[in-house]
């Protein structure tokens, strides 16, 4: 009889046991703290690779890309400070063919009409990918809009800017990417 | 004796296994909740026009109404081009109109949508949606924000509507009296029976951010006041919360502050003479979170029968490793807030949503979004004990193919129903799930 208790006792114990740790499995942990995609872009590291399209249909990767130096822009036509920097992002742009370097715009948190609209009433002369289900803009850690990427032609970040840019900021971040003076 | 350790361990066995739900274990099977158990899913409004930004709000008579956006119909000019992604056969256009359904039987059916706006607009969406308040007249009163004169959604114009006692709505009018610089409105009654409505304004650009401004109204619709500056130094994209006590006489606001630094905490202000002049901010929280950016994601404020407040807020705080929901309460009417308590913290970088209500017991119901394991947001819930510190399991309501976004709650008596937004590619969808909860 108390051997048969035991065993059931310790059945219990081993049963709680299993269905504690499913219960604390990283799903249902009340105060975890893992972040589970990649690293955070920082300065010298390779560029997270992304494959999106334009508002026209066209391809917009990162490996489109190669070769020139990049900016990268993420921005949503609902956000004041993105607003507020477009025109300086688009006078880049501007430039861009002449001093050898490319602009991508990736609209976030944002529909296919309103950025449409956006474009055409800010006169972006540069293309606009649509990060539709906001992979891209998780992989780049953008917790709000603007934030802009210089990453050269071999795909590596030079230089971030976390809310708007200034020109002098710009300015400083386009030397990075050695296309300094030309602008 | 054998009996009784077997009935135990049976016990032990189901207790475990039902508190310890198959969703929460696998976070991409849809609800079957410990406490809450929730009905099935169902859709607001037109699939085909990208129905967006659901905000459920209980009439006294005991509706339930759900106002939302969808795609205003344009057809393709020349024809649906081959490939495109967008669903439907309507083109995407800025347009957008604001729809609004009741329920009588606490959001499982639903009266078909009137249409608000007689005006074709750009009614905003997401943080930026239609609200509704409903009167004890039965009147639905309904703002929304639309872009300003050259398109700028961030120098927008605030709308009003509200029944015209006809089965439509009056013309929209626009109630911020300097053009092209107010957005994020929220509209109430108080228990005085006015209406109060509330809004970020930017007619001031500067030196500090963003103004809070308000105006009350009769429920006919007449204005009782001017707009009127309250507060300032909010930030410029994240939505209010308001709550009322002593019958209109104060009121409650919560909003998230930017500093010089762009330090982003939330404060609460309170008013002692319906609205008319609010104190100091208090600071609900030293988050730290400092971000030049737009979180786009504002707090929520709810008040319980012993009258203490409850927030609940989305902050990445100091670093990423802090990131998540958060709960803080004031037991004092506003004047101090215990520390924050972690709802969810961030199962991966992402801006998350929030909205809380508090049940007539005391009970607070808690919705937000979070990443499950494949990366793909979905609508989390879970409840606090009037004790302030027993969190229920958290509970998975979403199964989101894409992403689901901005849950909001609607409380009564035992009845409980959450809406949000689902978004798969250039496709949305409003969910509604309704639950009658245990007191």
């Amino acid at each position: 009889m108390k051997l048969s208790r035991m065993r059931i006792g310790l059945s219990a114990a081993l049963v709680y046991v299993i269905l504690t740790a499913m219960c604390m499995s990283p799903s249902s942990a009340q105060h975890e703290h893992e972040i589970k995609t990649t690293a955070a872009p920082t300065v010298g590291a390779p560029a997270v690779a992304f494959d999106l399209k334009t508002l026209d249909g066209k391809s917009a990767g990162l490996t489109n890309f190669r070769g020139k130096p990049l900016i990268l822009n993420f921005f949503a036509s609902w956000c004041d400070p993105c607003r507020d920097e477009m025109p300086l992002i688009n006078d880049l742009a501007s430039k861009a063919a002449k001093d050898g370097y490319n602009v991508l715009g990736i609209a976030v948190e944002d529909t296919r009409a309103a950025v449409t609209e956006f474009t055409k009433e800010s006169k972006l002369v540069f293309p606009i990918a649509l990060d539709l289900n906001s992979t891209v803009k998780r992989a780049y850690r953008i917790f709000g809009p603007p934030a802009t990427f210089f990453i050269d032609g071999k795909g590596i970040v030079r230089d971030i800017v976390l809310g708007p840019i200034t020109e002098e900021r710009a300015r400083n971040a386009l030397q990075r990417l050695g296309v300094a003076g030309k602008n | 004796m054998n009996v009784t350790l077997s009935r135990l361990l049976l016990s032990m066995l189901w207790l475990l296994t039902y508190g310890c739900t198959a969703e929460m274990i696998n976070p991409g099977i849809p609800s079957r909740s410990a406490s809450v158990r929730f009905t099935e899913e169902i859709h607001l409004g037109d699939s085909e026009r990208n129905p967006s930004t659901p905000f459920l709000r209980y009439a006294p008579d005991g509706r339930l109404f759900a106002i939302w956006t969808e795609d205003h119909d344009q057809p393709w000019p020349n024809g649906r081009p081959t490939g495109h992604q967008h669903g439907g056969d309507r083109a995407p256009s800025p347009l957008r109109n604001a729809l609004v359904a009741a329920s009588v039987d606490d959001g499982k059916t639903w009266s078909a949508p009137r249409r608000v706006n007689s005006a074709v607009e750009a009614v905003q969406g997401e943080e930026n949606g239609p609200k509704i308040a409903v009167g004890a007249d039965k009147r639905a009163y309904i703002v929304w924000s639309i872009p300003g004169e050259k398109g700028d959604k961030t120098r927008a114009n605030i709308r009003f509507a509200m029944d015209d006692g006809k089965g439509g709505f009056t013309p929209a009018r626009t109630l911020n009296e300097v053009k092209d610089a107010a957005r994020f409105p929220i509209i109430e009654f108080a228990p005085d029976g006015k209406l109060l409505i509330a809004w970020i304004d930017r007619r001031i650009d500067g030196p500090k951010p963003r103004q809070l401004y308000l105006m009350r109204m009769e429920p006919d619709g007449q204005a009782l006041t001017k707009n009127y500056q309250v507060g300032e130094g909010l930030c410029e994209c994240c939505k209010l919360s308001i709550n009322f006590a002593d019958g209109g006489k104060t009121v409650y606001m919560v909003d998230r502050e930017v500093d010089g630094r762009k330090i982003r905490n939330h404060v609460l202000r309170k008013s002692t003479d319906g609205g008319t002049t609010f104190s100091a901010p208090v600071e609900i929280s030293n988050d730290g979170w400092q971000v030049p950016s737009c979180p786009h994601s504002g707090p929520s404020l709810g008040r319980d029968s012993r009258g203490q407040l409850h927030v609940s807020w989305f902050t990445l705080g100091r670093s990423e490793q802090e990131a998540g929901i958060y709960y803080s309460v004031s037991k004092d009417d506003g004047k101090t807030f215990a520390p924050r308590q972690l709802a969810h913290a961030n199962t991966a970088p992402e801006t998350l949503y929030n909205n809380l209500v508090v049940g007539d017991d005391d009970t607070v119901y808690l919705a937000w979004s979070n990443l499950d394991r494949d990366n793909r947001a979905q609508i989390y819930f879970r409840t606090l004990a009037p004790d302030g510190r027993t969190w229920s399991p958290m509970q998975q309501v979403s199964s989101a193919k894409g992403n689901a976004s901005r849950p909001n709650l609607a409380l009564r008596h035992n009845e409980l129903t959450i809406a949000w937004t689902e978004t798969d590619g250039e496709d949305s969808r409003v969910v509604i799930r309704s639950a009658t909860v245990q007191r």
